[in-house]
Order: C-alpha cells, then sequence, then structure tokens
C-alpha cells in the first residue's frame, strides 16, 4: 500500500492544453520522492491534483487505499508549500501557522502549544509576533513550512519551495527540508525543476517531460541507467556529452565509430544486451563529463610542474579533443572542447552555444564538457586525450531516443 | 547546525516601531523618491509652463462654486444679492444662519429631519451596495459558475445605462409595491451598484492572489471563512473606494427623491434644500430662505469632505507585503 498513488493522472485544461498525461506514480509511507523536470512539464498541475486544487480529468488518486478523485482539499489531509509561500500578509506568524488548527476549531491552549512547537523545529520562536513582511525570504519560507508541519499532515506537497531563494539560502534550506522531514516522518512529495536538488534531496526521483513519466528511480539508478536520452541529459551537472556514432560490426571486437575516432568495447561487452542487435547501426553514445579521465597532453613535456603524467589510455579506449576553454572552479577544472562527431542535443532550452553566422558545417563539429582534477594542464587551443572506461558509455536507440540495454 | 543559527544570514531586523508621526513621514518621502523629478521627463521648460498654467485654470474654474458657497454663506438675504458676489459683505452672518439652518424655520419639518434622512439612506444604501459589490466582485474574480461570464456582462452593460433613463419605470414599478413614500424604495435601487461590481471584480484580480485562497484551502477552511478571514483584509482598500463613491452617489441623488418621496419629513437635503429654494424663487427675492439655501448646501457637502479624509488612509500601498514572493 502506497500513501500516495496516482494511476494513469491525466489532466487536460480548458484551454486544450494537456498538462499531465497518464501519470503512473506511487509513493510509500514516509518516502521524500521529488517530481523533477523542466518548466511547463506538468509538475505543479500533478501537485495540485494531488491536493484537490484541480479537478482530474482521467485516472485514478489514492491517498492510502482511498480513492480521493472528488474529495475537497480540506478532507485530504495532505500540506502544501507553494512556491511563492503565499503566506496571509495581514496574520501574524503565529496565527499564519495556526490557521489550519483554528479551523479545525482545536482549542486555543492546545493551539498555542503546537504553534510554539512548530516554531521552534524551525527556528521561528522569536518572530511569532511579526507580519510576513517583516521577514526576509528564509523567514518566509520557514513559516510556509511551519504552516505545514503543525497539522501533521499525511502528505506534504512541496512546489518549488526553494526557488525563490539565492544560492546559498537555497543549500542551507535543502538541508534543513531534510533534517525536518527525517524529524516528521510524513510521506512527502516535492517539485522542482533542479536536477541537483532532486538528486540531493529524493529517495527516488520521477523525471517528467511534457506531462509524461520518463523514468522513476533512485537518485543512483537515473545517473547510472538513464532509461531515455531526455533522462540522460536531463540528470547530471554538468549535463552528459551525447554523439551520434556508428557501432561497427567486427568479428570479435564491436568498435565504436565517434567522428574520425574509434572507441574499441572489450570484446567480452561487444554482447553486453541488447547491444549486439545495434551492430552495423547508428547509435547515440552518451559519457558524462565526470568520466572523461586523466588526460594525457598531446605534445605536453613531462615534468612541468603539475602535469599529470600521460597516462597512455587502453588502445581503442581514449577520445582525442580539441580544447576551448578551460574554467577553473577551484576544486575541479571544467574543459569545454570540441569534438568532430554529430551533436545530438536533447533539451532545446540548452541549446546555448549556437554555430557562429556563416560558418559551414561540412565536418561535423559537437561540443562537450569533460570535468578533470584542478591541476590537469589543460589550455584553450590545445589538443588532449581523455581515457574512456568502455563501461561508462551510455547507449541510445537514435529513433526512438531510448535507452540500449548493455547488462549493467 | 540548529535553525536558529540559519536565521540570521540575509534576515533583517524590524527596527524599534515608529510613531504614527514617523511612518507618514517615512511614506510621504517614500512617495517623493518614487516619483520621477519634473525636469527629468524631456519635457521642454515651455511645455511644464504651458501644462501648469492649464492646471491651475482648470483648478480654478472647479473651485468657484466652491468659493461662492463660502462666501455667500456669511452673508444676510439682502448681502447676498447686493453685494459683489465673490467677496465678503457686512453684516457677517455665518453663525446665524448656521443657527438658523437647525431651527424649525419653515414650520413643516427641517433641515435637521432631512440631514437625518440623508444620513440613514447613504449609510444604508451606500453600505449595503459596498457589501454586496464586495461579495459579488469576490464571486466573479474567483469563481466559475455556470453564466458567470454572462452576468458579469449584463453589469458591465447595466454601466452604460444612464440612472435617469430608469427612473421613471422605477415609479411605475413602485406604484404597484407600495414602495412611495418608503424609505426602502429609496435604499433598494441604491444597493445595485454595478460600478462597485466592475471595481471590487477587478480589485480582487489584482489584490487577492489565487494562491492565498488555495493555501486557505488546503489549511481546511471553508469558503464563507475564506472569504472574511483571509481575502475580506486584502480588499479593504477597494472596499473603502466603492464606500466613498456609493455613499456619495446616495447622499446626492435628487431625482430619485423627488419622485418617490411627497412627504416633506422624508425628505433627504437634495430635494428639501430644492423645496425651500423654490420657495424663495416664489417670494420674488426677499425671502428668509436665501441665505439657509446656502448655509445648508455648504454643511451638505462637509460630511462627504470628511469622509474623503477619514477614507484617505486605507489607500496606502503594500497591504500584501510579504505575502508572495516576488
Ligand atoms: N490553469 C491553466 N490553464 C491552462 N493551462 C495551464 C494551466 N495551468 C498550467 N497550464 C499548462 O499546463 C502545462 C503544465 O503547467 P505546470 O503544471 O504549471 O508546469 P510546471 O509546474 O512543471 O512548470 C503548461 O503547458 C501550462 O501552460
Ligand atoms: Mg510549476
Amino acid at each position: 500500500m502506497s500513501a500516495v498513488s496516482m494511476e494513469a493522472l491525466t489532466k487536460v485544461y480548458a484551454t486544450g492544453a494537456k498538462a499531465l498525461d497518464a501519470l503512473d506514480l506511487q509513493v510509500a509511507h514516509g518516502e521524500f520522492a521529488v517530481l523533477v523536470g523542466p518548466s511547463g512539464c506538468g509538475k505543479t498541475t500533478a501537485l495540485r491534483m494531488v491536493a484537490g486544487l484541480e479537478d482530474i480529468t482521467s485516472g485514478v488518486l489514492r491517498l492510502e487505499d482511498r480513492v480521493v478523485n472528488g474529495v475537497s482539499p480540506r478532507q485530504r489531509d495532505v500540506a502544501m508549500i507553494f512556491q511563492n509561500y503565499a503566506l496571509y500578509p495581514h496574520l501574524t506568524v503565529a496565527r499564519n501557522i495556526g490557521f489550519s488548527l483554528e479551523n479545525k476549531k482545536i482549542p486555543r491552549a492546545e493551539r498555542d502549544e503546537r504553534v510554539r512547537a512548530a516554531a521552534s523545529v524551525l527556528g521561528l520562536a522569536d518572530l511569532l509576533g511579526r507580519k510576513p513582511g517583516q521577514l526576509s525570504g528564509g523567514q518566509r519560507q520557514r513559516v510556509a513550512m511551519g504552516r505545514a508541519i503543525v497539522r501533521e499532515p499525511a502528505v506534504f506537497l512541496m512546489d518549488e519551495p526553494l526557488s525563490n531563494l539565492d544560492a546559498k539560502l537555497r543549500v542551507q534550506m535543502r538541508g534543513e527540508i531534510l533534517r525536518v522531514h527525517r524529524r516528521v516522518g510524513a510521506t512527502t512529495l516535492y517539485v522542482t525543476h533542479d536536477q541537483t536538488e532532486a538528486m540531493t534531496m529524493g529517495d527516488r526521483v520521477a523525471v517528467l517531460r511534457s506531462g509524461r513519466l520518463e523514468q522513476y528511480g533512485t537518485p543512483r539508478e537515473l545517473y547510472d541507467r538513464p532509461a531515455s536520452l531526455f533522462v540522460a541529459s536531463f540528470i547530471g551537472s554538468p549535463a552528459m556529452n551525447l554523439y551520434e556514432a556508428a557501432l561497427e560490426a567486427a568479428a570479435d571486437q564491436c568498435v565504436v565509430v565517434l567522428g574520425s575516432q574509434r572507441l574499441t568495447l572489450a570484446p567480452a561487452g561487444a554482447e553486453r544486451g541488447g547491444l549486439g542487435a545495434y551492430r552495423g547501426r547508428k547509435v547515440i553514445v552518451g559519457i558524462r563529463p565526470e568520466h572523461l579521465a586523466a588526460p594525457g597532453i598531446e605534445g605536453a613535456k613531462p615534468g612541468i610542474e603539475g602535469a599529470a603524467p600521460g597516462i597512455e589510455a587502453a588502445a581503442g579506449a581514449s577520445l582525442t579533443v580539441d580544447v576551448r576553454l578551460v574554467e577553473p572552479l577551484g576544486s575541479a577544472q571544467l574543459v569545454h572542447f570540441t569534438i568532430d562527431a554529430p551533436e545530438v542535443r536533447e533539451d532545446p532550452a540548452e541549446d546555448t552555444e549556437q554555430l557562429a553566422e556563416g560558418e559551414i558545417m561540412d565536418t561535423p563539429v559537437a561540443n562537450g564538457i569533460a570535468v578533470t582534477g584542478p591541476r590537469t594542464p589543460a589550455r584553450a587551443g590545445s589538443r588532449i586525450t581523455f581515457g574512456v572506461d568502455p563501461g561508462q558509455l551510455h547507449f541510445f536507440d537514435p529513433d526512438t531516443r531510448e535507452a540500449i540495454d548493455t547488462g549493467r | 547546525m540548529t535553525a536558529s543559527t540559519l536565521a540570521s544570514p540575509g534576515d533583517t531586523a524590524a527596527g524599534p516601531p515608529e510613531s504614527r508621526r514617523q511612518r507618514r513621514k517615512r511614506e510621504r518621502l517614500q512617495e517623493q523618491a518614487a516619483a520621477i523629478p519634473v525636469h527629468l521627463y524631456g519635457l521642454r521648460r515651455g511645455t511644464v509652463t504651458l501644462i501648469t498654467v492649464a492646471c491651475v485654470l482648470f483648478a480654478i474654474f472647479t473651485l468657484v462654486p466652491v468659493a461662492w458657497i463660502i462666501i455667500n454663506s456669511t452673508k444676510s438675504q439682502t448681502g447676498i444679492f447686493s453685494s459683489f458676489a465673490f467677496w465678503f459683505s457686512r453684516p457677517f452672518d455665518f453663525f446665524h444662519n448656521f443657527a438658523l439652518l437647525f431651527q424649525n424655520v419653515d414650520g413643516n419639518g427641517t433641515y435637521f429631519q432631512w440631514f437625518g434622512n440623508t444620513v440613514l439612506y447613504a449609510a444604508l444604501g451606500g453600505g449595503g451596495a459596498t457589501a454586496l459589490a464586495g461579495f459579488a466582485g469576490y464571486g466573479f474574480a474567483r469563481f466559475r459558475f455556470r453564466g458567470s461570464k454572462a452576468y458579469f456582462y449584463v453589469i458591465v452593460g447595466a454601466l452604460l445605462v444612464p440612472v435617469a433613463a430608469i427612473t421613471l419605470p422605477l415609479y411605475l414599478v413602485y406604484a404597484k409595491a407600495h414602495l412611495i413614500n418608503s424609505i426602502w424604495g429609496m435604499i433598494l435601487p441604491s444597493l445595485v451598484s454595478p460600478v462597485g461590481v466592475y471595481l471590487m471584480r477587478t480589485y480582487v484580480d489584482l489584490s487577492v492572489p489565487r494562491e492565498l485562497i488555495d493555501a486557505a484551502r488546503i489549511d481546511g477552511a471553508g469558503e464563507a471563512r475564506i472569504f472574511f478571514r483571509v481575502a475580506l483584509p486584502l480588499m479593504v482598500p477597494g472596499l473603502m473606494t466603492v464606500l466613498l463613491l456609493s455613499v456619495v452617489a446616495v447622499w446626492n441623488n435628487y431625482f430619485l427623491p423627488l419622485i418617490i418621496f411627497t412627504k416633506n419629513s422624508l425628505y433627504p437635503l437634495t430635494v428639501g434644500i430644492g423645496v425651500w429654494s423654490q420657495v424663495a424663487e416664489r417670494s420674488g427675492g426677499n425671502s428668509d430662505l436665501y441665505p439657509l439655501v446656502v448655509m445648508g448646501g455648504l454643511v451638505t457637502i462637509v460630511p462627504m469632505i470628511a469622509l474623503f479624509l477619514v477614507l484617505q488612509r486605507y489607500w496606502r500601498g503594500g497591504m500584501l507585503l510579504g505575502s508572495i514572493a516576488n
């Protein structure tokens, strides 16, 4: 039995917009489930349907075992935190937090007690007499949380609760929400467009795209075995490098032809899972930036301070690229490069670097990013060779855009 | 790390509470700072002067009747007719006229009675119109129900019908409904304020966020409670505007009470002063009623000015402060 269960949940707005298309999702008791996806993919719609603020066009919604399709919000025992907090501006913090208890006609003494308890969990004890207008963003966020936890609801719904905070506070509040979640232990459905938030917070993460569920699994599963090109490019930062490639049929081994380069998969890997069926065909190959490792610099003189000794990548498992830009992050380095292979873009919003005007694409050139150690001596304009572990490669069908099972 | 240590960065503490005077001053300065200085408008100097002169002329034009009524309220009957209309003359009869106004000078109901009637009609009619406009505006702004659009267009259409055009049909209906010489005949039509409904719908749309209503629903509040506890406090500035408009409308209404009231004791100020004025005219310019007509007019407008000044404090910004992020 799940705490929240959506079965083929569909929403078509009066405008005809299909915001949610047959969403199937189960959230277990006490679980922290995250709904993640780009803006406009239907996250808020799904949450509002669970809350009872939006009609369900078709499908079944269950809370515990009870079908609640037609049940009003106040009979669902859910609390919701809105993206913009939606605090009652004319009421004090204490009245804001206690409003739901007032509605339930809970006696004054008990109400005050519970409000004070919730406030102290959130560090709001000194602010109970203030109005929302006298609070900072982080404090308002906490009041919104207080309003939810004071009710001890069966399910928490949170709609991008951190998106209005600055970056530093966002990281702090991330920890704080998890702390409160562990303490209260209630089932939580958390919505965000930020994959970092999803990966760091969720017990399980559902990736949504245009109202459809792409994949639902633990952060590890999404990262290690993305089910589709969309999940692969959406989860992980920086995003996975994706290129069109051909799988060459050879007698005893499998070779990935990437532009002018060839990556030989270990013979054992040649028949892995469903990949064998793609021999002689086009595939999309994905390499995470953090899996492009320990480069040897072409023409680098050994002995230069900090230079990594040029590790010779195993024959057939290295990738030579042209470095365009190096961004030092302190603890690591982002190496932006180009490679002579056709590029695949999944997310149009990520289309940051377009070809310059007039540039002709006679030879396909794709961009890519690698994450390297902080002292790797990569320079813009140089050529660099990364070692590639064939086991870390992801393969996708270019037509269905779904992952090809490699038996991992 | 505890929550209280997290609470400090970026949090602004509200300083010591300000006094009313300090707050007024701060708000005035903030308003001034928010406005763009005239020399940055990008207008030529001559243009600014021209616009200023035009505004001053218009202000004088508007204020002439007010000046006239103030000046002439200080004059005796002969003073009104024999002295220059826009300057004072002896004897200074202001207090004499004022005192006389509230005595039974014509022997049949008086200014005092009419004043009370007007206050009653304005309070019930204007207050009721405001309440109805609040309910209806909220309903139209935040609920979709069968025919809600059509009803709203009917109300917008009613905005275009001049009140005078429906007064005669109203009279005929009243005659059948026994509302002639009844205060309800005055109050019922005053309760309907298409402008008020229209204004309140727009105001609710702008000032009562949907999320706030949703939040209250999730918090388990019923619809009535949501209206009174969550929406209404945010609607106050809009309601005060509607209150002022509808009270002034009833206060100044002349045509409707003129046709439905035949008893002197039911007259509001507008009709009563009109009657005095007619009596005075019939006497051919030597009636003692002239100074009372003028003074009566002056006293009639004072409560409306006072009402405006009282309600003014509700038209301050910042009602939603802190509710909705960004
Ligand atoms: N009230 C509405 N009426 C019509 N279309 C809507 C409404 N709310 C959302 N939509 C549409 O439904 C889709 C999903 O919206 P939403 O759930 O808000 O996405 P998200 O929260 O993931 O950004 C969007 O295309 C949006 O335009
Ligand atoms: Mg949203």
